[in-house]
């Protein structure tokens, strides 16, 4: 019972911790996969099962946060709204060639990470950007003057 | 479910930015979130302070001492302890509580059950079951003794406990409450 109700909580607190990190550029993984990757390596396994490392404890533990995996993203799907709050969505960093400084501040990411994934998509220079898009799982979309996305 | 209903028509409902890009940017709720972010960190940064302090266990706040109305017992023990965590009491008896070379000393059931008491140093001479807690005698050669009991509390909650030197006068109570 103690070890349903840690994982409960501890799934929880971490989903807020790690969503309310911002978004940083070069992610693979989506916040909300971190969560489970944080949890299932250990990071909160001594809150989670204590000293019981029974077969049993643990395996209720896990069965327990795979079920709340499953009931988040049965949420997300049903509810845009939750799937905003969970992952975020995409914001415009540059537009039309235009920094959005509101943007770029509120998610700490500065014009030499947009202009590091722009070269990571063989762009040369930042005023051949038409768009610069900060996607939910932190990578950064760049896409052209010439129309081509890539 | 037929092929029909299995399919659905492609439809394009997510925002777009300059009427180009479908991105489904929505900044009203970023900004929403943006203003959360800063009172969850606010209230981050406060839980960090009041752990810092003690006030969840184990710093200056949860630090605590009480003494006997004679002055002859006094106990320095953790009014706020964490569950399965050890924590050590503190027990003094003065030379008025001492008779006979004998040390006398009660311990409340709560301070065996509740607050889970592991062990006694220095081991009693005896120890007696009654009177709702366990009473010890210790051989004193010369007072003050120092009595250690190592506890850790099974489970969360507010409990009170009362140790006693013998007289009325020299008995002591306190609550301790358990975080989870």
């Amino acid at each position: 019972m103690a070890t349903i109700v840690h994982a409960v909580l501890g799934y929880f607190v971490l989903l807020l911790t790690v969503r309310i990190l911002s978004r940083r550029p070069g992610g693979q993984l989506t916040l909300f996969e971190f969560v489970i990757i944080f949890l299932v390596g250990g990071v909160a396994i001594g809150a989670t099962v204590g000293r019981d490392q029974s077969v049993t404890n643990c395996a209720t533990a896990i069965i327990t946060i795979g079920f709340l995996h499953r009931l988040v993203s049965w949420v997300k799907e049903k509810s845009p709204r939750m799937g905003a709050i969970l992952d975020g969505t995409p914001l415009v960093l540059l537009k039309d060639g235009y920094w959005q400084r509101e943007v770029m501040r509120g998610m700490r990411i500065d014009p030499e990470d947009v202009m590091a994934a722009a070269r990571s998509k063989q762009v040369k220079s930042i005023f051949d950007v038409k768009f610069a898009i900060l996607e939910r799982n932190g990578t950064i979309s760049i896409i052209t003057r010439e129309g081509h996305g890539r | 479910m037929t092929q029909a209903a299995a399919r659905k028509p492609v439809g394009d409902s997510v925002a777009r930015v300059n009427e180009e890009v479908a991105v489904g940017e929505d900044l009203e709720f970023q900004r929403s979130w943006w203003r959360f972010e800063r009172i969850v960190w606010s209230c981050f940064m406060i839980i960090i302070a009041l752990d810092l302090a003690g006030a969840f266990g184990r710093g200056p706040l949860a630090h605590a001492r009480i003494t006997s109305a004679d002055h002859s017992l006094s106990v320095r023990y953790e009014r706020i302890q964490r569950t399965g965590t050890p924590s050590v009491m503190t027990i003094r008896i003065d030379a008025e509580a001492v008779r006979g070379g004998e040390a006398t000393l009660f311990v409340s059931d709560k301070l065996v059950s509740a607050l889970g008491a592991q062990r006694i140093i220095p081991q009693p001479a005896t120890t007696r079951v009654g009177n709702g807690g366990l009473t010890y005698t210790f051989p004193v050669t010369s007072p003050p003794s120092i009595v250690q009991i190592e506890l850790e509390p099974p489970g969360p909650g507010r409990f009170r406990f009362e140790i006693s030197a013998g007289a009325k006068s020299a008995t002591v109570t306190a609550d301790v409450w358990v975080v989870p």
